[in-house]
Protein backbone atom coordinates (compact mmCIF):
# COMPACT_ATOMS: atom_id res chain seq x y z
CA UNK A 1 0.00 0.00 0.00
CA UNK A 2 1.18 3.36 -0.13
CA UNK A 3 0.12 6.93 1.29
CA UNK A 4 0.27 10.28 0.07
CA UNK A 5 -0.96 13.76 1.89
CA UNK A 6 -2.81 15.78 -0.39
CA UNK A 7 -3.90 15.94 -3.91
CA UNK A 8 -0.62 15.38 -6.30
CA UNK A 9 2.18 15.40 -3.24
CA UNK A 10 4.68 13.32 -2.88
CA UNK A 11 4.61 9.39 -1.68
CA UNK A 12 5.14 9.17 1.81
CA UNK A 13 5.16 5.38 2.06
CA UNK A 14 5.05 3.43 -1.47
CA UNK A 15 4.71 -0.43 -2.43
CA UNK A 16 4.27 -0.98 1.51
CA UNK A 17 3.34 -4.72 1.80
CA UNK A 18 3.28 -5.86 5.47
CA UNK A 19 1.84 -8.79 7.13
CA UNK A 20 1.18 -8.84 10.82
CA UNK A 21 1.09 -12.78 12.25
CA UNK A 22 -0.67 -13.06 15.75
CA UNK A 23 1.71 -13.42 18.90
CA UNK A 24 4.16 -11.40 16.97
CA UNK A 25 6.21 -8.01 18.11
CA UNK A 26 7.31 -6.01 15.41
CA UNK A 27 10.02 -2.99 15.95
CA UNK A 28 9.86 0.22 12.67
CA UNK A 29 13.06 1.59 12.49
CA UNK A 30 13.95 4.65 10.15
CA UNK A 31 15.85 7.86 10.53
CA UNK A 32 13.07 10.92 11.38
CA UNK A 33 10.76 11.91 8.91
CA UNK A 34 10.94 8.70 7.12
CA UNK A 35 7.21 7.80 7.69
CA UNK A 36 7.40 5.74 10.69
CA UNK A 37 4.37 7.20 11.90
CA UNK A 38 2.73 7.31 8.50
CA UNK A 39 3.18 3.45 8.42
CA UNK A 40 2.07 3.27 12.00
CA UNK A 41 -0.95 5.16 11.43
CA UNK A 42 -2.63 3.20 8.49
CA UNK A 43 -1.48 -0.02 10.68
CA UNK A 44 -3.93 1.37 12.86
CA UNK A 45 -6.01 2.25 10.64
CA UNK A 46 -6.34 6.12 11.52
CA UNK A 47 -5.55 6.51 7.64
CA UNK A 48 -6.80 5.32 4.93
CA UNK A 49 -3.20 4.18 2.25
CA UNK A 50 -3.90 6.24 -1.11
CA UNK A 51 -3.61 3.06 -2.76
CA UNK A 52 -3.58 -0.58 -1.86
CA UNK A 53 -5.77 -1.97 1.13
CA UNK A 54 -5.52 -2.84 4.28
CA UNK A 55 -7.06 -5.94 4.68
CA UNK A 56 -8.88 -7.14 8.03
CA UNK A 57 -9.11 -4.97 10.44
CA UNK A 58 -8.10 -6.98 14.11
CA UNK A 59 -9.47 -4.69 16.96
CA UNK A 60 -6.87 -2.03 17.65
CA UNK A 61 -5.55 -0.17 20.11
CA UNK A 62 -2.92 3.02 19.24
CA UNK A 63 -1.04 5.12 21.76
CA UNK A 64 0.10 8.21 19.95
CA UNK A 65 3.73 9.79 21.11
CA UNK A 66 2.05 13.11 22.62
CA UNK A 67 -1.26 13.11 24.77
CA UNK A 68 -1.41 16.49 25.67
CA UNK A 69 -5.78 15.72 25.62
CA UNK A 70 -7.40 18.72 26.97
CA UNK A 71 -10.24 16.29 27.45
CA UNK A 72 -12.79 17.17 29.95
CA UNK A 73 -12.64 13.98 31.51
CA UNK A 74 -10.95 12.62 34.84
CA UNK A 75 -8.05 9.80 34.04
CA UNK A 76 -10.42 6.93 35.13
CA UNK A 77 -13.92 8.49 33.14
CA UNK A 78 -11.55 9.36 29.82
CA UNK A 79 -10.14 5.41 30.20
CA UNK A 80 -13.66 3.93 31.14
CA UNK A 81 -15.48 6.19 27.74
CA UNK A 82 -12.56 4.50 25.85
CA UNK A 83 -13.01 0.79 27.14
CA UNK A 84 -16.90 1.21 26.55
CA UNK A 85 -15.74 2.47 23.06
CA UNK A 86 -13.87 -0.63 22.93
CA UNK A 87 -16.79 -2.72 23.46
CA UNK A 88 -16.44 -3.41 27.00
CA UNK A 89 -19.46 -2.72 29.89
CA UNK A 90 -19.40 0.10 31.54
CA UNK A 91 -18.49 -2.09 34.93
CA UNK A 92 -15.57 -4.05 33.29
CA UNK A 93 -14.56 -0.56 31.32
CA UNK A 94 -14.08 1.37 35.14
CA UNK A 95 -12.95 -1.47 37.10
CA UNK A 96 -9.80 -2.45 34.03
CA UNK A 97 -9.12 1.36 34.01
CA UNK A 98 -8.31 2.08 37.77
CA UNK A 99 -6.00 -1.41 37.15
CA UNK A 100 -4.09 0.23 34.32
CA UNK A 101 -3.72 3.36 36.20
CA UNK A 102 -2.65 1.66 39.27
CA UNK A 103 -0.08 -0.49 37.36
CA UNK A 104 1.69 2.45 35.56
CA UNK A 105 1.79 4.38 38.93
CA UNK A 106 -0.96 6.93 38.42
CA UNK A 107 -4.11 5.65 40.90
CA UNK A 108 -3.45 8.50 42.80
CA UNK A 109 -4.57 10.23 39.36
CA UNK A 110 -7.33 8.38 38.52
CA UNK A 111 -10.19 11.62 39.77
CA UNK A 112 -7.60 14.31 38.49
CA UNK A 113 -9.33 15.79 35.01
CA UNK A 114 -6.78 15.14 32.55
CA UNK A 115 -6.42 18.47 31.46
CA UNK A 116 -4.55 19.20 35.14
CA UNK A 117 -1.81 16.30 34.37
CA UNK A 118 1.49 16.14 33.84
CA UNK A 119 2.96 14.79 30.44
CA UNK A 120 4.19 12.08 31.97
CA UNK A 121 0.94 11.09 33.84
CA UNK A 122 -1.03 12.14 30.61
CA UNK A 123 1.47 9.79 28.83
CA UNK A 124 0.62 7.26 31.26
CA UNK A 125 -2.92 7.60 30.71
CA UNK A 126 -2.46 7.64 27.16
CA UNK A 127 -0.96 3.99 27.01
CA UNK A 128 -3.90 2.78 29.65
CA UNK A 129 -6.06 3.75 27.36
CA UNK A 130 -4.67 1.06 24.88
CA UNK A 131 -4.45 -1.36 27.19
CA UNK A 132 -7.88 -1.49 28.90
CA UNK A 133 -9.34 -3.88 26.09
CA UNK A 134 -6.43 -6.11 25.59
CA UNK A 135 -6.20 -5.07 22.05
CA UNK A 136 -5.54 -7.23 19.33
CA UNK A 137 -2.92 -5.06 17.40
CA UNK A 138 -1.41 -2.56 19.69
CA UNK A 139 0.33 0.13 17.59
CA UNK A 140 2.74 2.07 19.60
CA UNK A 141 4.03 5.29 17.72
CA UNK A 142 7.06 6.12 20.51
CA UNK A 143 4.85 5.15 23.33
CA UNK A 144 7.72 5.17 26.17
CA UNK A 145 8.54 9.10 25.40
CA UNK A 146 7.88 11.01 28.54
CA UNK A 147 7.06 7.95 30.54
CA UNK A 148 9.48 7.57 33.72
CA UNK A 149 11.80 5.04 34.17
CA UNK A 150 8.76 2.17 36.26
CA UNK A 151 6.42 3.50 33.77
CA UNK A 152 8.69 1.98 30.88
CA UNK A 153 9.03 -0.98 32.48
CA UNK A 154 5.82 -1.72 33.13
CA UNK A 155 4.77 -0.77 29.39
CA UNK A 156 7.49 -3.40 28.41
CA UNK A 157 5.87 -6.15 29.98
CA UNK A 158 2.96 -4.85 29.35
CA UNK A 159 3.54 -5.73 25.28
CA UNK A 160 5.04 -8.46 26.30
CA UNK A 161 1.75 -10.04 28.03
CA UNK A 162 -0.34 -8.87 24.80
CA UNK A 163 2.13 -10.66 22.76
CA UNK A 164 1.97 -13.91 25.09
CA UNK A 165 -1.73 -13.41 24.49
CA UNK A 166 -1.15 -13.50 21.05
CA UNK A 167 -1.82 -10.13 20.07
CA UNK A 168 0.22 -8.52 17.21
CA UNK A 169 2.65 -5.81 18.44
CA UNK A 170 3.96 -2.71 16.28
CA UNK A 171 5.93 -0.05 17.60
CA UNK A 172 8.44 2.71 17.16
CA UNK A 173 10.82 3.79 19.46
CA UNK A 174 14.20 6.21 19.43
CA UNK A 175 15.88 3.15 22.10
CA UNK A 176 17.29 0.33 20.20
CA UNK A 177 17.50 -1.41 22.94
CA UNK A 178 13.59 -1.53 23.16
CA UNK A 179 12.51 -5.25 24.01
CA UNK A 180 15.50 -5.63 22.05
CA UNK A 181 15.33 -9.58 23.47
CA UNK A 182 11.45 -9.83 22.35
CA UNK A 183 11.51 -8.16 19.08
CA UNK A 184 10.50 -10.94 16.44
CA UNK A 185 10.65 -9.00 13.04
CA UNK A 186 12.51 -5.46 12.52
CA UNK A 187 11.51 -3.34 9.87
CA UNK A 188 13.08 -0.29 8.20
CA UNK A 189 11.38 2.52 6.72
CA UNK A 190 13.40 3.80 3.71
CA UNK A 191 12.79 5.90 1.09
CA UNK A 192 9.40 5.37 1.22
CA UNK A 193 9.53 1.82 1.00
CA UNK A 194 10.16 -0.72 4.45
CA UNK A 195 13.17 -3.16 4.18
CA UNK A 196 12.70 -6.25 6.17
CA UNK A 197 15.75 -6.71 8.49
CA UNK A 198 15.42 -10.27 9.57
CA UNK A 199 19.05 -10.47 11.14
CA UNK A 200 18.62 -11.55 14.82
CA UNK A 201 18.61 -9.10 17.58
CA UNK A 202 22.68 -7.54 17.82
CA UNK A 203 24.13 -9.93 20.58
CA UNK A 204 26.27 -6.95 21.73
CA UNK A 205 22.97 -5.62 23.10
CA UNK A 206 21.19 -8.71 24.35
CA UNK A 207 23.10 -9.97 27.42
CA UNK A 208 22.80 -13.06 28.49
CA UNK A 209 22.23 -14.61 32.28
CA UNK A 210 22.84 -17.56 33.88
CA UNK A 211 21.11 -19.31 36.72
CA UNK A 212 22.44 -22.21 38.63
CA UNK A 213 19.63 -24.29 40.14
CA UNK A 214 19.45 -27.19 41.92
CA UNK A 215 16.56 -29.68 41.66
CA UNK A 216 14.91 -31.97 39.27
CA UNK A 217 14.74 -31.62 35.47
CA UNK A 218 13.53 -27.95 34.71
CA UNK A 219 9.85 -28.20 32.75
CA UNK A 220 9.38 -26.97 29.50
CA UNK A 221 7.85 -23.40 29.13
CA UNK A 222 9.77 -21.29 31.13
CA UNK A 223 9.87 -17.52 30.79
CA UNK A 224 12.46 -16.73 27.89
CA UNK A 225 13.18 -20.16 27.01
CA UNK A 226 16.41 -20.88 28.48
CA UNK A 227 18.85 -23.56 27.14
CA UNK A 228 19.78 -26.23 29.73
CA UNK A 229 23.24 -27.39 30.45
CA UNK A 230 23.79 -30.18 33.23
CA UNK A 231 25.87 -28.72 36.23
CA UNK A 232 29.39 -29.45 37.11
CA UNK A 233 28.31 -31.30 39.96
CA UNK A 234 25.82 -33.71 40.27
CA UNK A 235 22.97 -34.82 38.62
CA UNK A 236 20.76 -32.52 40.13
CA UNK A 237 22.39 -29.14 39.07
CA UNK A 238 21.57 -27.28 36.27
CA UNK A 239 22.60 -24.12 34.51
CA UNK A 240 19.53 -22.30 32.64
CA UNK A 241 20.75 -19.75 30.18
CA UNK A 242 18.41 -17.00 29.40
CA UNK A 243 18.39 -13.07 27.83
CA UNK A 244 18.74 -10.65 31.02
CA UNK A 245 15.52 -9.43 29.72
CA UNK A 246 13.55 -12.42 31.17
CA UNK A 247 16.03 -13.47 33.90
CA UNK A 248 13.74 -11.80 36.66
CA UNK A 249 10.60 -13.61 34.97
CA UNK A 250 12.75 -17.22 35.16
CA UNK A 251 13.88 -16.32 38.79
CA UNK A 252 9.92 -15.39 39.86
CA UNK A 253 8.87 -18.48 37.85
CA UNK A 254 11.83 -20.73 39.82
CA UNK A 255 10.93 -19.86 43.08
CA UNK A 256 7.56 -19.89 43.17
CA UNK A 257 7.60 -23.54 41.40
CA UNK A 258 6.04 -26.80 43.92
CA UNK A 259 8.62 -27.29 44.77
CA UNK A 260 10.72 -24.44 44.72
CA UNK A 261 14.17 -24.52 43.11
CA UNK A 262 16.92 -24.10 44.92
CA UNK A 263 19.29 -21.25 43.35
CA UNK A 264 22.80 -21.60 43.58
CA UNK A 265 23.97 -18.09 41.91
CA UNK A 266 23.12 -16.04 39.05
CA UNK A 267 26.05 -15.08 36.95
CA UNK A 268 27.20 -13.24 33.56
CA UNK A 269 28.85 -15.85 30.91
CA UNK B 1 -22.13 3.15 18.39
CA UNK B 2 -23.73 3.95 21.32
CA UNK B 3 -20.66 4.01 23.17
CA UNK B 4 -19.24 6.73 20.68
CA UNK B 5 -22.25 9.00 20.90
CA UNK B 6 -22.22 8.72 24.79
CA UNK B 7 -18.39 9.77 24.36
CA UNK B 8 -19.37 12.86 22.03
CA UNK B 9 -22.30 13.59 24.24
CA UNK B 10 -20.08 13.97 27.45
CA UNK B 11 -17.54 15.72 25.60
CA UNK B 12 -20.00 18.20 24.14
CA UNK B 13 -21.71 18.54 27.61
CA UNK B 14 -18.38 18.67 30.02
CA UNK B 15 -16.66 21.03 27.61
CA UNK B 16 -19.44 23.85 28.15
CA UNK B 17 -19.28 24.69 24.21
CA UNK B 18 -22.59 23.92 23.49
CA UNK B 19 -23.48 27.33 25.68
CA UNK B 20 -22.70 29.53 22.90
CA UNK B 21 -24.71 28.20 20.16
CA UNK B 22 -27.31 26.89 23.00
CA UNK B 23 -27.52 30.79 23.94
CA UNK B 24 -27.61 32.41 20.37
CA UNK B 25 -30.64 30.36 20.08
CA UNK B 26 -32.86 31.12 23.25
CA UNK B 27 -31.63 34.80 22.38
CA UNK B 28 -32.98 34.33 18.50
CA UNK B 29 -36.13 32.79 19.93
CA UNK B 30 -36.79 35.09 22.81
CA UNK B 31 -36.91 38.52 21.26
CA UNK B 32 -38.74 36.72 17.71
CA UNK B 33 -41.12 35.05 19.34
CA UNK B 34 -43.21 37.82 21.63
CA UNK B 35 -46.63 36.33 23.72
CA UNK B 36 -49.76 36.51 21.57
CA UNK B 37 -47.60 36.34 18.18
CA UNK B 38 -49.18 34.54 15.42
CA UNK B 39 -48.52 30.46 16.43
CA UNK B 40 -47.35 29.68 12.58
CA UNK B 41 -45.22 32.23 11.76
CA UNK B 42 -43.32 32.08 15.21
CA UNK B 43 -42.71 28.44 14.73
CA UNK B 44 -41.34 29.24 10.95
CA UNK B 45 -39.21 31.86 12.62
CA UNK B 46 -37.98 29.50 15.11
CA UNK B 47 -36.90 26.63 12.67
CA UNK B 48 -35.25 29.47 10.38
CA UNK B 49 -32.99 30.19 13.27
CA UNK B 50 -32.39 26.44 14.31
CA UNK B 51 -30.34 25.85 10.84
CA UNK B 52 -27.17 27.92 11.43
CA UNK B 53 -26.92 27.04 15.28
CA UNK B 54 -27.11 23.20 13.79
CA UNK B 55 -24.40 23.91 11.77
CA UNK B 56 -22.12 25.32 14.68
CA UNK B 57 -22.75 22.68 16.62
CA UNK B 58 -21.92 20.35 14.14
CA UNK B 59 -18.57 22.65 13.62
CA UNK B 60 -18.19 22.27 16.98
CA UNK B 61 -18.77 18.51 17.68
CA UNK B 62 -16.14 17.69 14.90
CA UNK B 63 -13.47 19.73 16.19
CA UNK B 64 -14.10 19.76 19.78
CA UNK B 65 -11.24 16.60 20.23
CA UNK B 66 -7.61 17.38 20.33
CA UNK B 67 -5.59 15.01 17.69
CA UNK B 68 -4.24 12.73 19.78
CA UNK B 69 -7.72 12.24 21.79
CA UNK B 70 -9.16 11.64 17.81
CA UNK B 71 -6.38 8.94 16.77
CA UNK B 72 -6.91 7.11 20.03
CA UNK B 73 -10.83 6.55 19.59
CA UNK B 74 -10.25 6.49 15.41
CA UNK B 75 -7.64 3.70 16.15
CA UNK B 76 -10.68 1.50 18.26
CA UNK B 77 -13.59 2.25 16.19
CA UNK B 78 -12.52 3.62 13.13
CA UNK B 79 -12.30 7.36 11.64
CA UNK B 80 -15.70 7.12 10.18
CA UNK B 81 -17.52 6.08 13.05
CA UNK B 82 -15.78 8.39 15.32
CA UNK B 83 -16.73 11.22 12.73
CA UNK B 84 -20.61 10.03 12.25
CA UNK B 85 -21.06 9.87 16.43
CA UNK B 86 -19.36 13.28 16.54
CA UNK B 87 -22.36 14.28 13.61
CA UNK B 88 -25.07 12.09 15.44
CA UNK B 89 -24.24 13.70 18.80
CA UNK B 90 -24.68 17.48 17.08
CA UNK B 91 -27.76 16.26 15.18
CA UNK B 92 -29.29 14.94 18.59
CA UNK B 93 -28.82 17.96 20.11
CA UNK B 94 -29.96 20.68 17.60
CA UNK B 95 -33.09 18.57 17.14
CA UNK B 96 -33.46 18.82 20.96
CA UNK B 97 -33.30 22.44 21.14
CA UNK B 98 -35.62 22.55 18.35
CA UNK B 99 -38.04 20.37 20.04
CA UNK B 100 -37.96 22.53 23.16
CA UNK B 101 -38.31 25.92 20.80
CA UNK B 102 -41.74 24.43 19.08
CA UNK B 103 -43.30 23.59 22.47
CA UNK B 104 -42.46 27.51 23.65
CA UNK B 105 -43.56 28.86 20.95
CA UNK B 106 -46.86 26.53 20.57
CA UNK B 107 -47.51 27.47 24.55
CA UNK B 108 -46.91 31.51 24.05
CA UNK B 109 -47.56 31.74 20.57
CA UNK B 110 -51.53 33.12 19.23
CA UNK B 111 -53.30 29.75 18.04
CA UNK B 112 -54.75 31.81 15.10
CA UNK B 113 -53.85 33.36 11.60
CA UNK B 114 -51.60 36.14 11.20
CA UNK B 115 -54.61 38.17 10.77
CA UNK B 116 -55.92 36.92 14.10
CA UNK B 117 -59.27 35.67 12.56
CA UNK B 118 -58.58 31.93 11.58
CA UNK B 119 -58.21 29.39 14.44
CA UNK B 120 -55.32 27.50 14.08
CA UNK B 121 -55.55 23.64 15.85
CA UNK B 122 -52.68 23.48 18.19
CA UNK B 123 -51.79 19.73 17.71
CA UNK B 124 -50.96 19.97 13.87
CA UNK B 125 -49.50 23.50 14.48
CA UNK B 126 -46.88 21.54 17.11
CA UNK B 127 -46.72 18.66 14.80
CA UNK B 128 -45.69 20.77 11.85
CA UNK B 129 -43.44 22.89 13.65
CA UNK B 130 -41.44 20.20 14.98
CA UNK B 131 -41.34 19.29 11.05
CA UNK B 132 -40.20 22.17 9.98
CA UNK B 133 -37.23 22.30 12.85
CA UNK B 134 -36.02 18.28 11.98
CA UNK B 135 -35.78 19.98 8.85
CA UNK B 136 -33.74 22.82 9.62
CA UNK B 137 -31.61 20.63 12.32
CA UNK B 138 -31.04 18.08 9.41
CA UNK B 139 -29.45 20.28 6.37
CA UNK B 140 -28.14 22.85 9.40
CA UNK B 141 -25.88 19.38 9.87
CA UNK B 142 -25.36 19.36 6.48
CA UNK B 143 -23.85 22.42 6.17
CA UNK B 144 -21.99 22.33 9.78
CA UNK B 145 -20.09 18.81 8.12
CA UNK B 146 -19.77 20.10 4.97
CA UNK B 147 -17.87 23.49 5.93
CA UNK B 148 -15.83 21.31 8.72
CA UNK B 149 -12.59 18.98 8.88
CA UNK B 150 -12.49 16.80 6.98
CA UNK B 151 -13.23 18.87 4.04
CA UNK B 152 -12.38 22.62 5.43
CA UNK B 153 -9.23 22.61 7.86
CA UNK B 154 -8.41 26.44 7.81
CA UNK B 155 -10.47 27.79 10.60
CA UNK B 156 -11.17 31.43 8.95
CA UNK B 157 -12.36 29.62 5.26
CA UNK B 158 -14.58 27.01 7.62
CA UNK B 159 -16.44 29.67 9.38
CA UNK B 160 -17.09 31.86 6.49
CA UNK B 161 -18.18 29.22 4.01
CA UNK B 162 -20.27 27.66 6.82
CA UNK B 163 -22.17 30.88 7.71
CA UNK B 164 -22.83 31.58 4.21
CA UNK B 165 -24.29 28.14 3.41
CA UNK B 166 -26.54 28.25 6.32
CA UNK B 167 -27.59 31.47 4.76
CA UNK B 168 -28.23 29.91 1.09
CA UNK B 169 -29.95 26.79 3.21
CA UNK B 170 -32.35 28.93 4.27
CA UNK B 171 -32.98 31.19 1.45
CA UNK B 172 -31.97 29.33 -1.95
CA UNK B 173 -34.93 28.30 -4.41
CA UNK B 174 -35.10 24.63 -3.79
CA UNK B 175 -33.94 24.28 -0.06
CA UNK B 176 -36.26 22.04 1.87
CA UNK B 177 -35.54 24.28 4.73
CA UNK B 178 -37.13 27.13 2.61
CA UNK B 179 -39.69 25.08 1.82
CA UNK B 180 -40.12 24.20 5.49
CA UNK B 181 -40.50 27.27 6.85
CA UNK B 182 -42.10 29.02 3.95
CA UNK B 183 -44.90 26.61 3.98
CA UNK B 184 -45.54 27.77 8.12
CA UNK B 185 -45.34 31.69 7.00
CA UNK B 186 -47.85 31.43 4.34
CA UNK B 187 -50.21 28.91 6.05
CA UNK B 188 -50.06 31.64 8.90
CA UNK B 189 -52.13 34.12 6.41
CA UNK B 190 -54.95 31.43 5.73
CA UNK B 191 -54.60 29.55 9.14
CA UNK B 192 -53.58 26.36 7.24
CA UNK B 193 -51.33 23.94 8.65
CA UNK B 194 -48.55 22.54 6.17
CA UNK B 195 -46.83 19.39 7.28
CA UNK B 196 -43.54 19.71 5.66
CA UNK B 197 -43.46 15.96 4.67
CA UNK B 198 -41.55 15.85 1.32
CA UNK B 199 -38.77 18.60 1.95
CA UNK B 200 -38.11 16.50 6.00
CA UNK B 201 -37.14 13.37 3.05
CA UNK B 202 -34.84 15.46 0.83
CA UNK B 203 -32.90 16.61 3.80
CA UNK B 204 -32.83 14.13 5.05
CA UNK B 205 -31.37 12.18 2.04
CA UNK B 206 -29.34 15.50 1.45
CA UNK B 207 -27.69 15.22 5.26
CA UNK B 208 -26.91 11.43 4.74
CA UNK B 209 -25.37 12.00 1.59
CA UNK B 210 -22.83 14.68 3.04
CA UNK B 211 -22.12 12.71 5.61
CA UNK B 212 -21.50 9.83 3.92
CA UNK B 213 -19.24 11.81 1.87
CA UNK B 214 -17.55 13.83 4.98
CA UNK B 215 -17.28 10.10 6.98
CA UNK B 216 -15.96 8.71 3.69
CA UNK B 217 -13.03 11.69 3.38
CA UNK B 218 -11.49 11.76 7.21
CA UNK B 219 -9.32 8.71 7.10
CA UNK B 220 -7.75 10.48 3.94
CA UNK B 221 -7.73 14.11 5.24
CA UNK B 222 -8.38 13.76 8.86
Amino acid sequence: MGRRYGIGGPWVLRGVDLELAVGTLVRVEGTNGTGKSTLLRLLAGIDAPTEGRALGRPRTAYVPERFPAALPFTAVGYLTHLGRIHGLSRRTAATRAGEWLERFGAGAHARTPLAELSKGTSQKVAAAQALVAAPELLVLDEAWTGLDTAARAELDRAVAERVADGAAVVFVDHDPRRLVDAVDTRYAVERGGLVRRTEAAHPAVSPLVRVHVVGPVPPEGLPGAPTLTPGPDGAHTHTLTVAAAHSDALLRALLTAQPPWHIRGVSRP
Amino acid sequence: MSALVRYQTALLLRSQRWLAPVLLYVAFVAVGVQPGNPVLDSLGYAAAGLLPVGAWLARLCVTQEPAAARECAAAAAGPGRVHLAALATALGTTVLLGAAGTLYVVAVGDPASADHRVAVPLGPAMAAGLLASAVCALLGAAVGALGSRPLLHARGWSLCLTALAALLALVAKGSPARYAVNGLVNGSRTGDVHLAVVPLIAAAALTAAAWAAVCALTSRRG
